[in-house]
């Protein structure tokens, strides 16, 4: 063969091969550190455990990522359990915990002096800028007692949950079982709103026993009545009013554990995806911030393909394929599978679990957090799910195990996903009750990391040390006319080599817990942002051109 | 070769001359003869009880073996002669009850079936025929603990009998104990690889398990061994086809859904699961009629009505039929989910 026939065939190959849109794709690995051991965080989820495991004792372990001082470092805030069933915080082992990021990979405990030790049996947490003042406020949910807590800039919060008028408390006027909470502006007003999702409808003197007498396990939820979410529209003036019933909220019973928002149908009105219980999930759609209609079964994502409710627990509302349309995961319990909706685009979703290749593997997951988020930064994103069955005595039946490790998939970019939990470091072999988990880059360095909590373990700080050297970016949203944090503003991003990318920033998702407001871009190879698009809630649509990688870029509305 | 060991005591011991009783001298070969019964070796069973009943006229137990090879066969009414002469000639033989028992149970008679395990298991309760056949009644009678310690005894005398194997597996594969219903329904295979229900078990449980390729050959065995008679599995189809649209092959699952509607037209789920996978491959209006046949089913094979309204609302959708679109979407809303996990 002559060179010259050589050098043809080589061309030949080299342009038939399929275009490598990121050099750095495939170089990386997905790895987690634990790095909780010198980190200062001690916290262990304690469920105040009872031997007739009751309903309450599996479902606590919420966690926010925020930054309570601004200081551009992420803290991190834990919610506790309580005694039961007294249901009160005794001694520091129930106490939520807020932890200030010291910059140097160590946190220190700021509860007392912050002030937000808690009360009751506290389960979710999300936290956001809810009064436009610059400080981030935090909402915490709770069987017995939800709490708003205004972040009065100075290291400490105040309750201010009652002046506020968002007690958790039906209209009918009763407290109900608070799991998730969302931020959202859902009538692009400038103001965040909440949104508050309820469990079911129990109390220690309708509480079942399950499983026999030492080997008692949690009752199936189907037992008991669900209850309704409540949605509180901001006043602007420190209050909120209840509009559940107005805006078609209240009359939707389910039993909700997780709760994600996004713009399904990129009409510019931010939408409501709780996840029931072994209950049918919901979808509610926004109506140009007038109303909401729940569309869960026109949509096809109330049940998975199979037409029957899962326990899903923990959501993430992502646009994982690249294609501009956000859409689900959600976990769920051992034998069910983590049910994935592709969204089409068209007002439906499609069940891809199977065909997305984690249906076989997430059979013998039993699931809580969940994250659509680019781990190895490769410009498409990944999954993420924190483990654990929900009843203490699951390893009876041999089947089952309560404590679990969690999963991670990476994205093959062909629309299936492969777990590669088993190579992605020790600190995701820690089998463990985990529950709750936050996604935020805890050290600035581009990689989305997880916090993961863990009833009766320690705390997780799972640090991202994923390899391949990708780049990347963290969008910091400001919004001036949009509310403050610019919650609900979508975000095109097109790299120099022409992959685009979306996302939306929200704290809201996983199971019970509150993200990194900052919206993170996984960029491969790219060293240049070609375009980066916002739409802000508002209306405004803002575009920033040739922007470097590799940084935390604030934006403000224009 | 343990098919050929057989073989070779047949041929040596049919010549042993009878001694003292009619069956004297025959013992060890009624006992291959069983043995062959057991696992589905019918030629040889047939040509061993042939060569026997020749040296053996007056032996009763040749009787309840030709009973047994006749049921085998599908010769129901001789072997139900067969059975009736032999239990009549020693009635007190737990092994003649026992197996008359299956015959009966094969024939959904559960109460012959039911009283004739019952007196089996008094005649000889260390009978591991008799047992496996109670312990199974039991099962049946949804007096589950005793029918499984039954069974679990009835395998510690006969671990070698393919049926109480089985039987093990269904109790595993109830409980979602995929691990220990594998060991079984492996056993019940390896020992009886006729049995296509045994193999489809062990798909299904297999798949259950997480082994994957295993699971595949355990169902593509059974396909290939998948014959009318008493080890028939009408779901085998189905339940590969199922299998197979998991894990992406939709061509190969349709192909199997297509059988599995053939064979079993009347259940629900196999219209249902080709529903769904028409749905998959966007032939909306072939999803449209398997549904709407899922919907008129009487057996539903563990569909529900929820389930049929869902896929039904789906269907109309992309059809863009939106009158019948709602009127299934509020079924579906109005149908509560069925009440799971374990009862207080």
């Amino acid at each position: 063969m002559t060179p010259r026939k050589l050098f043809t065939i080589a061309l030949v190959v080299a342009l038939a091969a399929p275009p490598k849109i990121l050099s750095g794709a495939d170089a990386g690995r997905i790895q987690f550190e634990n790095r909780q051991k010198n980190s200062g965080v001690s916290f262990v989820l304690d469920n105040g455990s009872l031997p007739d495991k009751p309903m309450i004792d599996g479902i606590p372990g919420g966690i926010a990522l925020l930054d309570y001082d601004n200081d551009g470092y992420l803290d991190i805030f834990f919610t506790n359990g309580a005694s039961l069933p007294g249901l009160a915080k005794e001694g520091d082992k129930f106490s939520n915990r807020l932890y200030h990021n010291n910059h140097d990979g160590t946190f220190t405990d700021v509860t007392d002096r912050a002030g937000l030790s808690g009360e009751g049996y506290s389960v979710g947490a999300a936290a956001a800028d809810y009064d436009n003042d610059g400080r981030t406020d935090l909402y915490v949910t709770g069987f017995d007692h939800n709490v708003l807590y205004h972040n009065n800039g100075n290291g400490t919060f105040t309750d201010v949950t009652a002046k506020a008028g968002v007690t958790g408390v039906s209209s009918a006027g009763k407290k109900l079982w608070g799991i998730s909470a969302a931020w959202l502006d859902y009538d692009n007003d400038g103001k965040l709103d909440l949104f508050v999702v309820n469990y079911l409808d129990w109390s220690f003197a309708t509480s079942r026993v399950c499983g026999p007498a030492g080997k008692r396990l949690s009752c199936s939820p189907t037992l008991y009545k669900g209850e309704p979410n409540i949605l509180y529209h901001n006043n602007g003036d420190g209050t909120f009013t209840d509009v559940s019933e107005i805006m078609g909220i209240s009359r939707h019973i389910g039993k909700g554990m997780g709760v994600a928002i996004a713009d399904y149908n990129d009409d510019g009105w931010m939408d409501i995806f709780v996840a029931n219980d072994n209950d049918r999930n919901f979808l509610f759609k926004n109506r140009g911030g007038k109303a909401f209609d729940e569309v869960g079964v026109e949509s096809f994502i109330a049940y998975t393909d199979n037409g029957l409710p899962v326990s899903s627990m923990g959501v993430d509302f992502r646009d994982w394929n690249n294609d501009g349309k956000p859409s689900l995961i959600v976990t769920a319990l051992g034998g069910e599978t983590y049910p994935l909706f592709r969204n089409e685009g068209n007002g439906f979703f499609s069940y891809e679990s199977y065909k997305a290749g984690i249906g076989f593997r997430s059979l013998k997951m039993s699931g809580w957090g969940a994250g659509i988020q680019d781990f190895d930064n490769d410009g498409y994103k990944d999954l993420f799910t924190a483990n654990s069955h929900v009843s203490e005595n699951a390893d009876l039946d041999g089947q089952q195990h309560y404590r679990q490790a969690n999963a991670v998939f990476r994205n093959m970019h062909d629309g299936t996903f492969q777990d590669v939990s088993g190579d992605a470091g020790p600190g995701m072999q820690i089998r463990a009750a985990h529950r709750g988990c936050a996604f935020g880059d805890l050290n600035n360095d581009g990689k989305m990391d997880v916090v993961v909590s863990a009833i009766g373990s320690p705390a997780e700080l799972l640090y991202n040390t994923s390899t391949g050297g990708n780049h990347w970016i963290l969008i910091k949203t400001v919004g001036v006319k949009s509310n403050r944090n610019g919650i609900g503003t979508r975000i095109k991003v097109t790299t120099a080599s022409g992959l685009v990318q979306y996302n939306h920033v929200t704290t809201a998702g996983s199971y019970a817990s509150s993200n990194d407001p900052r919206v993170h871009f996984g960029l491969g190879a790219d060293t240049v942002i070609k375009e980066i698009e916002l739409k802000w809630p508002s209306g405004t649509v803002q575009v920033l051109h040739n922007v470097k990688a590799d940084q935390v870029l604030p934006v403000t509305e224009e | 070769m343990r098919i050929a060991f057989i073989s070779l005591l047949f041929a040596v011991c049919a010549t042993w001359p009878a001694v003292a009783g009619p069956c004297t001298g025959a013992e060890a070969q009624l006992a291959q003869v069983s043995k062959a019964l057991t696992v589905n070796a019918l030629d040889i069973a047939e040509n061993a009880l042939r060569t026997l009943s020749l040296s053996y006229p007056d032996c009763p137990e040749i009787v309840l073996h030709q009973a047994r090879l006749a049921q085998a066969k599908g010769n129901l009414s001789k072997a139900a002669e067969l059975y009736y002469h032999y239990t009549d000639t020693d009635p007190n033989d737990s092994r003649g009850l026992a197996y008359f028992g299956r015959f009966f149970l094969e024939q959904r008679d559960y109460m012959r079936a039911d009283a004739l395990s019952a007196a089996a298991v008094d005649k000889n309760p260390d009978d591991p025929a008799a047992l496996a056949l109670r312990g199974q009644i039991l099962l049946m009678k949804r007096q589950s603990s005793e029918g499984q310690s039954l069974l679990e005894k009835a395998i510690k005398l006969d671990p070698d009998d393919p049926e109480t194997q089985f039987q093990l597996g269904t109790i595993y594969d109830k409980a979602k104990a995929a691990a220990q219903a594998v060991e079984h329904f492996r056993a019940a295979a390896t020992l009886n690889p006729h049995d296509a229900r045994a193999w489809d078990y062990l798909g299904l449980n297999l798949e259950l398990a997480g082994d994957l390729d295993g699971a595949e050959k355990a169902y593509e065995k059974g396909l290939q061994v998948n014959q009318a008679g008493r080890y028939h599995d009408a779901f085998l189809d189905y339940n590969y086809g199922r299998f197979l649209a998991k894990r992406n092959d939709l061509s190969g699952s349709k192909r199997h859904l297509d059988r599995a509607v053939e064979s079993a037209p009347q259940v629900r789920a196999v219209w249902y699961e080709r529903a769904k996978l028409d749905m998959r491959m966007q032939n909306y209006q072939q999803a449209r009629a398997d549904a709407e046949e899922a919907a008129a089913c009487t057996q539903s094979g563990g569909v529900i009505d929820l389930q049929i309204y869902s896929l039904l609302s789906q269907v109309y959708s992309r059809l863009g039929n939106a009158a019948l679109a709602k009127k299934y979407t509020d079924l579906t809303r109005a149908t509560p989910p069925p009440v799971r996990g374990e009862q207080p």
